[in-house]
């Protein structure tokens, strides 16, 4: 039960969805009140709407937007979450695309990629499946809304919950242990490129474009259907005829109208663009 | 249904139905878009439907079977209608199609307005099953005690009937049930359903024969809920205890053989749920199970569990006294540590509290602290000041509790906590405690610490300051607010602000001149200290200041509460800055004047959510006839929170009978 209003919620969670596009409702925002409490208190401020009007009219609001940023979003990610997704990537994904790679690059979107596992895992899975020596090049675009998570994405360094899917053997070899935390190595930070991106920024576009596939996992259970549908378009203007759409375990387009269309792996469901022709 | 491919985004195809006006096109537009294929637009078509079609059109698209998407938009726009469409659902109550029927019986449930329960009650003997059945789970929902006699005479009728029903009067929470649901258990098969009304129903008289059948039944499948049930109403129990003693002399006799291993299992179990454990908990304390006591000592110790354990043995000390030594002295530093800090201690248990300050483990050594503490003896005092000083941090963090227990007399053990020379982190600690016991001669010391280079050490003397009564200590508050550290400055305005006073209310009006991002803090705070000497000052800054700071003076003035503040408030309506007549609106709305009656009815009509909440609000305040109709309007208003906003303010109004 949260001790501010539904009034003061509407008017906070609506100004979150303008600014950042995601939509907090129910339990979600229990989390939000849990994380705003601290920050309230530390401005000294009683209630959300005193906190709303902060953000929307004090001279310090750009600055708090900022420090609101890393409160709202997931942060949740480690290396090979739904690893079976980077599976589908090597197996079914690469090799239909072979023809074609050995022209261009593979071309990946990691959005909202958090503090970069994803992408890095996305490389080391490319990698294990002995695609680089093969000749296969790639260039992977991660981009997140939070700027401290794009940092420590380039910075590559994570703490051990970020390797709570990695034995020993995987930590060893993909990482170097340096004062109780986990550096990655150089050699799979091949081809990746991070920059700050908010899905939601009207006629947004990403770096390349045309890609391959696109993964968005676990980022979308936080948006309204309006943005949603929104971030969905956008991606679906961005892959290439024939590319792919991978979703988090717990979200699915399978009850909405889009030209990407359910493709069933054995392992999971993912989403194609139609091919040319 | 409409097809998808052709059609404009969901965001265009919304917008296009926001912008339609009146008419029959509009009509047309929303009964079209509540078969949407995409449920954004279906749910926008509904919000639209419950503010601008009629109930009797949604009540003839609720008995179009044909089409199964368009009658649950209908449904749903009914229900958001709330009190509006109670007439008309009683109207489809007594249509020849049960179908209609049935939807009307489930939407006046979820709307959970009493009124129509007369017109529900001759349907529980409905011939078709099924209608009989939503009747009784509507009344169920609506917490109809009248319902009461009728359905516990469906206890004996038939099963889903009788589950229903069983159902219902655990929601309705009628003492008169207890009896007739107690006598289901355990030999029927609506035993588990019976149980859980039970818990639901709680009432004290369950007791007794609830810890009866505890006695008899062996199935897990049945104990548990049991259980749960005697959790519940031990917790909502005025005096447990005389019951739960006979419970525990008929184990004593030997009777109910299996249930103190059952509970030893619950206790001990990590499977069990929450509540279990809980209900279990309760019951051993309750019932002074002696065996039973440790394992809820343990759970003292586990983070989750710390709050409420404790509690419960405070709520019943008489659990813990008759073998309080064999837990202090039990060679499980958990239960030690439990009994320590769940017992309550007087002098007469000094040795034993003492002998424990030298218990090798540090939890149990800070529980001791703690338990001298609650004794108020004075003689321990230099014993806890030296745990301050040199014990580990959860010693030094309980002992600055204890001490801050102990009659004032007893604090000049502090002393060397706070002479110069002492770590810094020790005086922090000392101050802690003269935060909450002031002490005079320790008031020089404090005052010099104030200045201290230290920004941690400030802060803590500062709390210390505050405390101290004179102009002094007010002095050093205030020059606090010039500090070079932002959190010194915003606490210092705090402990102002807390330590109140019309001479805290002039410094802090005079910093009002100074144009500063410390101005900010200080409008909010004189608003807090709700100083009626600010009010010619705020307003003349008013015009000077930008929007954040006009924000704050609106919300100072409104807690200050001038006599013109309804004027003042009025013109903030007519500016253009949209959250400034949303404040004001919430001002007027405060002011529960009747004169301001038309201008909230006008409000209630204004385009932006918020100024129509606050009308929403405003009018539920007055209380008046006359607010029931708008707020009948704001009840179907498409924000679904201004929309609960109206329904909370009309179920606050005196109610109404509806027309048979």
């Amino acid at each position: 039960m949260s001790r501010f209003e539904a009034a003061e919620w509407k008017l906070l969670t609506d100004l979150i969805q303008e600014r950042f596009g995601l939509t907090f409702d129910g339990v979600r925002c229990e989390i939000l009140e849990s994380r705003l409490e601290p920050r309230l208190r530390e401005l000294h401020l009683r209630s959300l709407r005193d906190y709303y009007q902060f953000l929307r009219f004090h001279p310090e609001r750009d600055a708090e937007l900022g420090r609101l940023a890393p409160l709202i979003t997931n942060n949740e990610t480690y290396f090979f979450r739904e690893a079976h997704h980077f599976d589908i990537l090597v197996r079914r994904i690469v090799p239909d695309l072979r023809a074609a790679l050995r022209t261009r690059a593979l071309r990946i979107l990691s959005a909202a990629c958090s503090s970069g596992e994803e992408p890095y895992s996305i490389v080391i899975a490319l990698q294990n499946a002995g695609l680089e020596l093969a000749g296969v090049r790639w260039e992977i675009d991660a981009c997140d809304l939070n700027p401290e998570r794009v940092a420590q994405a380039r910075q590559g360094l994570y703490d051990a919950g970020s390797l709570r899917a990695c034995d020993g053997e995987a930590r060893r070899r993909y990482f170097r242990e340096t004062g109780g935390r986990f550096e990655l190595r150089e050699r799979h930070r091949t081809g990746v490129r991070f920059f700050e991106a908010n899905l939601l920024a009207p006629n947004g576009s990403f770096g390349w474009g045309s890609y391959d596939a696109i993964f968005c996992r676990n980022m979308l259970i936080y948006f309204g259907d309006e943005a949603f549908d929104g971030v969905i378009g956008l991606f679906a203007r961005s892959l290439a005829p024939g590319g792919y759409l991978l979703l988090g375990h717990s979200e699915s387009l399978l009850d909405r109208a889009t030209e990407l269309l359910p493709v069933s792996f054995g392992t999971g469901v993912v989403y194609r663009k139609r091919p040319s022709g | 249904m409409s097809t998808t491919s052709e059609l404009p985004s969901v965001a265009l195809r919304i917008a296009a139905l926001d912008a339609l006006i009146e008419g029959e096109e509009r009509e047309a537009a929303i009964l079209a878009a509540l078969e949407d294929a995409q449920p954004a637009v279906r749910e926008r078509a509904i919000r639209l439907a419950a503010r601008h079609l009629e109930p009797a059109v949604l009540g003839e698209l609720v008995a179009d079977d044909a089409n199964a998407v368009r009658r649950n938009s209908a449904i749903a726009a009914l229900e958001r209608q709330g009190p509006y469409a109670l007439p008309q659902l009683q109207v489809m109550l007594r249509l020849d199609d049960l179908d209609v029927v049935m939807f009307a019986l489930q939407v006046l449930a979820r709307i959970g307005d009493p009124a129509p329960t007369a017109a529900i009650l001759p349907l529980l003997r409905h011939p078709d099953l099924n209608v009989a059945q939503s009747a009784i789970e509507a009344l169920g929902q609506l917490r109809s005690r009248e319902a009461v006699p009728a359905l516990l005479e469906l206890l004996q009728g038939e099963l889903w009937l009788q589950l229903a029903a069983i159902d219902a009067l655990g929601a309705i929470g009628d003492a008169r049930a207890v009896g007739p649901l107690v006598d289901l258990v355990p030999d029927s098969v609506v035993a588990e359903p019976a149980l859980e009304a039970l818990q639901r129903l709680a009432a004290p008289e369950a007791l007794e024969p609830l810890l009866g059948r505890l006695l008899i039944v062996r199935e897990r499948s049945l104990l548990d809920p049991l259980l749960l049930a005697v959790g519940v109403v031990i917790d909502l129990h005025p005096d447990p205890a005389p019951a739960a003693a006979r419970l525990r002399q008929e184990l004593a006799l030997g009777y109910g053989e299996s249930l103190a291993p059952y509970l030893d299992e619950v206790l001990n179990g990590t499977a069990a749920s929450g509540d279990l454990l809980r209900a279990a908990a309760a019951l051993a304390v309750v019932a002074g199970l002696e065996a039973l006591l440790p394992l809820v000592l343990h759970r003292i110790a586990d983070p989750y569990g710390a709050v409420w354990a404790e509690a419960l043995f405070r709520q019943h000390p008489e659990a813990l006294r008759a073998s309080l030594d064999r837990f202090l002295d039990d060679p499980d530093a958990r239960v030690r540590r439990g009994a320590l800090l769940a017992a309550v201690f007087g002098p007469d248990d000094l040795p034993a509290l003492l002998e424990l300050l030298g218990d090798p483990e540090p939890p149990v050594r800070a529980a001791a602290c703690r338990a001298l503490g609650s004794t108020g003896a004075e003689a321990v005092a230099p014993l806890l000041a030296e745990r301050l000083r040199s014990g580990e941090p959860v010693e030094q963090a309980a002992a600055v509790q204890a001490l801050a227990l102990l009659p004032p007399a007893a604090l000049g053990e502090l002393e060397p906590c706070m002479a110069p020379g002492a770590a810094e982190e020790v005086t922090i600690r000392a101050l802690e405690v003269l935060a909450v016991r002031p002490q005079p001669p320790f008031e020089a010391r404090i005052l010099e610490l104030a200045g201290s280079r230290s920004t941690p050490l400030r802060l803590a003397a500062l709390r210390a300051v505050a405390q101290i009564g004179g102009s002094r200590a007010e002095v050093i508050l205030v020059r606090a607010l010039a500090d070079r550290s932002r959190p010194v400055q915003l606490e210092a305005l705090q402990l102002l602000v807390r330590r109140g006073g019309e001479r805290t209310a002039v410094t802090l009006s005079a910093l009002l001149s100074a144009g500063d991002s410390l101005r900010y803090h200080v409008i909010r705070a004189l608003g807090h200290l709700r100083a009626r000497g600010a009010v010619g000052k705020l307003r003349t800054l008013y015009p000077e200041c930008g929007p954040h700071e006009r924000l704050e003076i609106v919300s100072a003035l409104i807690r200050i509460a001038p006599p013109d503040l309804a004027g003042f408030l009025r013109a903030r309506l007519e500016e253009p800055e949209t959250e400034l007549r949303r404040i004001a609106a919430g001002g007027l709305a405060e002011l529960a004047d009747p004169a301001q009656l038309p201008l909230l009815l006008e409000l209630s009509e204004d385009p932006d959510w918020n100024v129509r909440n606050e009308a929403a609000r405003g009018l539920g305040l007055l209380g008046l006839p006359a607010c029931r109709p708008p707020l009948l309007t704001l009840v179907r208003d498409v924000e679904p929170v201004v929309a609960r906003t109206a329904r909370q303010a009309l179920d606050a109004l005196p109610a109404v009978a509806l027309p048979a």
